[in-house]
């Protein structure tokens, strides 16, 4: 379990964190989200005692990073944004080297080293000096260098930048198979990337959480209504007066002459609201489907809410 | 000890796994050597102290160059992050990268070794000598390796720690010398003997080399040393804070 309360760091005068805290449960995945810049790797540093903090403190399964940093790294795997490789060794000696390390030795070490080298499919290239790795492989020797001790914890800074989509599906189904029986915090700027992994996210922006939750409930706090897309064949006279008299619709969005966009609240089901008033006044309906708001909407709403709550304080 | 074997031997592989350490050897030997064997022929005296005299002068440059890049070049290539979330002490990293540096550059000493054999087979060295001029090459390297990591980790950039590695170097070579002394004595007195007793390396290491072994030249090397590792271990420390 990691908790992080209330820590702040300034690089000179610019503020990196700002009050951040937030909890990762034992077993649970987050997605840490949030634009370049934001405070993403800095937070990560400061969980696996790379950086110390100014104010605040992290407690990892109940010690204290700044009291305890070298129990807690041992319970830590860490891949850094900018993977750390020595690409003057070959995959085999790096990984032996980040096993020794890590305390690993003799057939314990032989064991998690061909586990890791399985589970993030190095086989191709073990032999392979890290020099002539492609991205992809560099990538994956990183995260196999995070999970070579078996950490109860993988904290894992952007893993799937720079890969290529099937890469990217790769490590995000790896993510979620060690999600069965490790806790894990990953950051990423991509979005879309997140869902597929976890549900439960923390966005950060200029140094400040501005949301924690799942994914559902902060678009519906984000957005503050639901979405469904209309198109009809004609157009009737009284459709928006309609609409808006059944109940749970707010209101009609004109998209062009015959689709329109419709938002109502989250309680009940609003497509069935629409298509009931659509039967009940004849109208002929070409298409009607639920629209979901993106995470990136979201995120774009919440930052921005964000924002402004700082320029009102 | 375990962790800072495990730095120690991952550094000695870092050395050997580029053609770079074999240059280095073979320089230092050539130079070195190849100084010391003209003039030998020359004086035809079975000593060493023409090599050993030397090395003062050009470990300045030879150090600097094997010590540029054992904070800078992880600090580089991020590697730094690995080394300072491995579950060791940022000490054990230091000591397990400057003994790797130390044992290099006593495998480029070691080369020297056929000197002292050839000169038993020809004459009839003065062993105390040969003795103590390899313990004071050895002290001395290791004390300008103690200057060269402490200044790598204070930049991000190679050529700047081989600069700032050089000029250090040279400043424990330099205040070391007599005329220096005295010179810095003509214009504040005093100040030119005690940088000398107090940070000049040069009447330590000659008395080495001549085969007096005194606890106050050993004390001053391995003092020196210590106390410039103990900075390194404070700066890795500090920099959390940065």
């Amino acid at each position: 379990m990691i908790e992080v309360r209330n820590v702040s760091k300034r690089f000179g005068q610019t503020v990196a964190l700002d009050g951040v805290s937030m909890t990762v449960e034992r077993g649970e995945i987050l997605g840490f989200l949030g634009p370049n810049g934001a405070g993403k790797s800095t937070a990560m540093k400061i969980i696996t005692s790379f950086l110390a903090p100014d104010d605040g403190n992290v407690v990892v399964d109940g010690m204290d990073v700044s009291e305890k940093p070298l129990d807690v790294r041992s319970r830590i795997g860490y891949m850094p944004e900018n993977v750390p490789l020595y690409t003057d060794m070959r995959v085999q000696e790096y990984l032996e080297f980040v096993g020794r390390a890590r305390g690993l030795s003799g057939s314990n070490l032989k064991t998690r080293l061909s586990w890791a080298v399985e589970a993030c499919q190095l086989e191709p290239v073990f032999k392979q000096s890290i020099l002539e790795l492609s991205k992809g492989f560099r990538q994956r020797t990183g995260l196999a260098q995070a999970l070579i001790h078996d950490p109860e914890i993988l904290i894992l800074d952007e893993p799937t930048s720079g890969l290529d989509p099937l890469q990217i599906i790769g490590i995000r189904e790896l993510i979620a198979e060690l999600g069965r029986s490790k806790t894990i915090l990953f950051s990423t700027h991509i979005l879309q990337e997140v869902a597929p992994v976890t549900d439960r996210v923390v966005i950060i922006n200029q140094g400040c959480v501005v949301a924690d939750g799942r994914i559902g409930e902060l678009k519906q706090r984000a957005m503050g209504s639901n979405r469904v897309t209309l198109c009809l064949d004609e157009l009737p006279d009284n459709l928006e007066a309609a609409l808006t008299a059944a109940e749970g619709v707010e209101r009609v969005v004109p998209l062009d002459e015959r689709r329109f966009e419709i938002f109502g609240s989250f309680e009940g089901d609003l497509a069935s609201t629409v298509a009931a008033t659509a039967r009940e006044k004849g109208w002929k309906l070409n298409e009607l489907h639920e629209d979901p708001f993106t995470l990136e909407e979201t995120f774009i709403a919440l930052t921005k809410e964000a924002q402004s709550g700082r320029v009102r304080a | 000890m375990r962790n800072a074997g495990v730095i120690f031997k991952r550094e000695m592989a870092a050395y050997f796994n580029s053609p770079i350490a074999y240059i280095f050897i073979i320089v230092f030997l050539a130079l070195n050597a190849g100084l010391f064997m003209t003039s030998f022929f020359l004086q035809g005296q079975a000593d060493m102290r023409g090599l050993f005299a030397n090395l003062p002068l050009f470990l300045i440059f030879f150090i600097p160059a094997v010590t540029m890049r054992l904070w800078a070049e992880d600090r580089r290539s991020g590697t730094f992050e690995l080394l300072m979330t491995l579950p060791m002490r940022a000490s054990e990293v230091m000591v397990g990268k400057y003994f790797a540096a130390l044992a290099f550059y006593m495998i480029a000493l070691a080369g020297t070794l056929p000197i002292p054999i050839m000169l038993a087979l020809l004459g009839n060295p003065d062993g105390g000598a040969i003795w103590g001029g390899y313990i004071g090459a050895t002290l001395l390297g290791g004390l300008y390796l103690g200057v060269g990591i402490f200044v790598s980790g204070l930049v991000r950039d190679q050529i700047t720690a081989f600069i700032l590695g050089m000029i250090s170097c040279f400043f424990l070579f330099f205040v070391g010398l007599v005329p220096v002394a005295m010179t810095i004595d003509g214009w504040i007195g005093g100040l030119g003997t005690f940088l000398q007793t107090a940070f000049g390396l040069i009447p330590h290491y000659e008395s080495l080399q001549r085969g007096v072994i005194s606890l106050g030249d050993v004390v001053y090397f391995l003092a020196f040393t210590a106390a410039l590792l103990a900075m390194n271990a404070h700066w890795l420390e500090g920099r959390k804070h940065g």
